[in-house]
């Protein structure tokens, strides 16, 4: 199984350049909190979803709908039963935390599936340069890509390691919760060990190389700001700004929720 | 808190962070399945992981368990509320070796509980990181009004809490001779100048207490007497957190490396440090 959600296609979105889409999707994450009317949100979130249509990333909503659904349904019945309000709608359920745990929960699905896309086009190693690209050092931007391309790796070992174990009896279903977690050792143990093991190995390889040797690098991996990603973030201000001028002048809030 | 700056002078430290998120993220990654309060928690037996990596790796098991938390929320669950699990982590990540410090006087200060005493040391630091890395994060997402603060504190602490004390010791017992075999412990790795000396050591771990149980108090009380929402509970948290911040400051580290010095002068004779 491959974790990573990243689909190779060809289209203009997939074109831009990582720090657009890191704007693109921090941007998202705000106008997600500009609107509290669940009718807004839709809006917010229709729109989000033309963009993972047109970046050709929406088969990967297959992968975390369960997640969706699940914050949508607890997201409603845990503010529902934690918030206050003004209009009474059955038993102890009041109409303004309702509608404020549906706004909540569409929210959340906005940056979920904001960030599902983001992920969809933008390969690791792209995040990577983005990063150090923004000014990040780059040995923190190596150490996240390192991690991220080798996270397939260490599953797969302990899917192997898994394997084994069970081979000699291991049983991870059986007991209470506790013993449950503590069968989890004979696992855990191994696949640290198979990991850590190449530390030395790896530092020595990239000093080898000239891991820090100089003060400026340069990239394999070349990215460029050009007139598509200035399109892009030009077109998004707008969006945000229009958005962000229809709640100052009173559109999109909701009334009446007591927290 | 210099040694969270100084350790990326270090290859072996580089290293050790990516190697930390990865383990992190590849057991939290199976685990997306199972949503306790969806789009912000799910059971997370590799929890313990931050805990083992802070005890043997230091400042690189902090940076690994943010940066791995930080991946895992790559694989499905990547919201604004990640900015919040990515500062909790780091936390839970930074404060065990420091506290650790804090408990032992010069000697044996090895992360290995395999006596009563740093059994019992081990546990409380685990009850007490527990719930400074749930304050964090809760008090986040109910600043952002996301979820409130009291469910998403408690499932946060027993998450912690419990992967941290029945898998926590016999990980370490079981790792710890080896990763000082390899020469991985952060204490062989970093010199005691690019770590940050304690000052005030005891007000540090008691500020670190305070702020953390202050914090719990705080909001669940805020909250349960209906003062007021997530952005009353994330005001009021705020100078809880700053003390643990500040006991975090105090803590120091540079102690443990010097013990560890001496240890292994001790075992590999005089002339081992001059060679």
């Amino acid at each position: 199984m491959d974790p990573s959600l990243y689909l190779d296609r060809d289209t203009f979105v997939h074109w831009l350049d990582p720090r657009t889409k890191m704007f693109l999707l921090l941007g998202t994450f705000v106008l997600a909190f500009v609107f509290l009317d669940p009718l807004y949100l839709a809006g917010v979130m229709a729109l989000v979803l033309l963009f993972g249509y047109l970046a050709e990333s929406l088969v990967n909503l297959r992968r975390i709908w369960f997640i969706l659904v699940a914050i949508a349904v607890v997201s409603t019945v845990l503010w529902a039963l934690f918030g206050s309000g003004q209009t009474p709608l059955f038993l102890f359920v009041e109409r303004e935390p309702l509608l404020y745990g549906i706004a909540v929960a569409l929210r959340i699905d906005i940056t979920v599936v904001a960030g599902m896309i983001f992920l969809s086009v933008t390969r690791n190693e792209e995040i990577a340069t983005g990063l150090a690209r923004l000014g990040i050092p780059y040995r923190f931007a190596f150490a996240v890509s390192t991690a991220l391309r080798l996270v397939p790796t260490i599953a797969a070992t302990g899917s192997t390691i898994g394997q084994a174990q069970r081979s000699r009896g291991l049983d991870l279903e059986s007991g209470n919760v506790l013993e449950r977690i503590r069968n989890y050792v004979p696992l855990l143990v191994p696949v640290f060990i198979s990991t850590i093991r190449s530390t030395n190995v790896f530092s020595m390889a990239l000093e080898s190389k000239g891991f820090g040797a100089g003060q400026k690098r340069t990239f394999f991996l070349r990215i460029s700001f050009g007139w598509r990603d200035a399109v892009a973030l030009v077109v998004f201000a707008a969006i945000l700004g229009g958005a962000i001028a229809l709640r100052t002048v009173g559109y999109g809030g909701l009334e009446g929720f007591g927290g | 808190m210099k040694e969270v700056f100084t350790m990326w002078r270090h290859t072996q430290m580089v290293v050790l962070v990516a190697l930390s998120a990865a383990i992190y993220a590849a057991v939290l990654i199976p685990f997306k399945g199972f949503p306790i309060i969806p789009g912000a928690i799910e059971i997370r037996p590799a929890n313990v992981f931050p805990f083992v990596f802070s005890l043997l790796f230091g400042p690189a098991g902090a940076w690994g368990a943010a940066i791995g938390n930080l991946i895992g929320d790559f694989f499905g669950t990547l919201t604004v509320g990640s900015i919040g699990g990515f500062i909790g982590n780091f936390f839970l990540g930074l404060l065990p070796y420091k506290l650790w410090g804090a408990f032992f006087r010069r000697g044996n200060m090895e992360p290995n509980p395999n006596t009563a005493k740093k059994l019992a040391v081990y546990v409380a630091i685990v009850v007490i990181v527990s719930v400074v890395c749930a304050a964090i994060i809760a008090w986040f997402v109910a600043l952002l009004e996301l979820f409130p603060f009291t469910p998403v504190l408690i499932l946060i602490v027993s998450n912690n809490i419990i992967p941290g004390i029945v898998l926590g010791p016999i990980l370490l017992i079981a790792l710890y001779p080896r990763v000082k075999r390899f020469g991985l412990l952060w204490t062989e790795i970093m010199e005691p100048e690019e770590v940050s000396a304690p000052r005030f050591q005891t007000l540090g771990n008691v500020l670190v207490w305070v702020g953390g149980i202050g914090a719990l108090v705080a909001g669940l009380l805020i909250e349960a007497g209906g003062f007021g929402g997530g952005v009353t509970v994330g005001i009021a948290l705020i100078p809880f957190l700053l003390l643990v911040v500040a006991g975090a400051f105090l803590l120091g580290g540079r102690e443990q490396v010097e013990a560890a010095e001496e240890m292994m002068a001790v075992e590999e004779g005089p002339e081992a440090r001059t060679s």
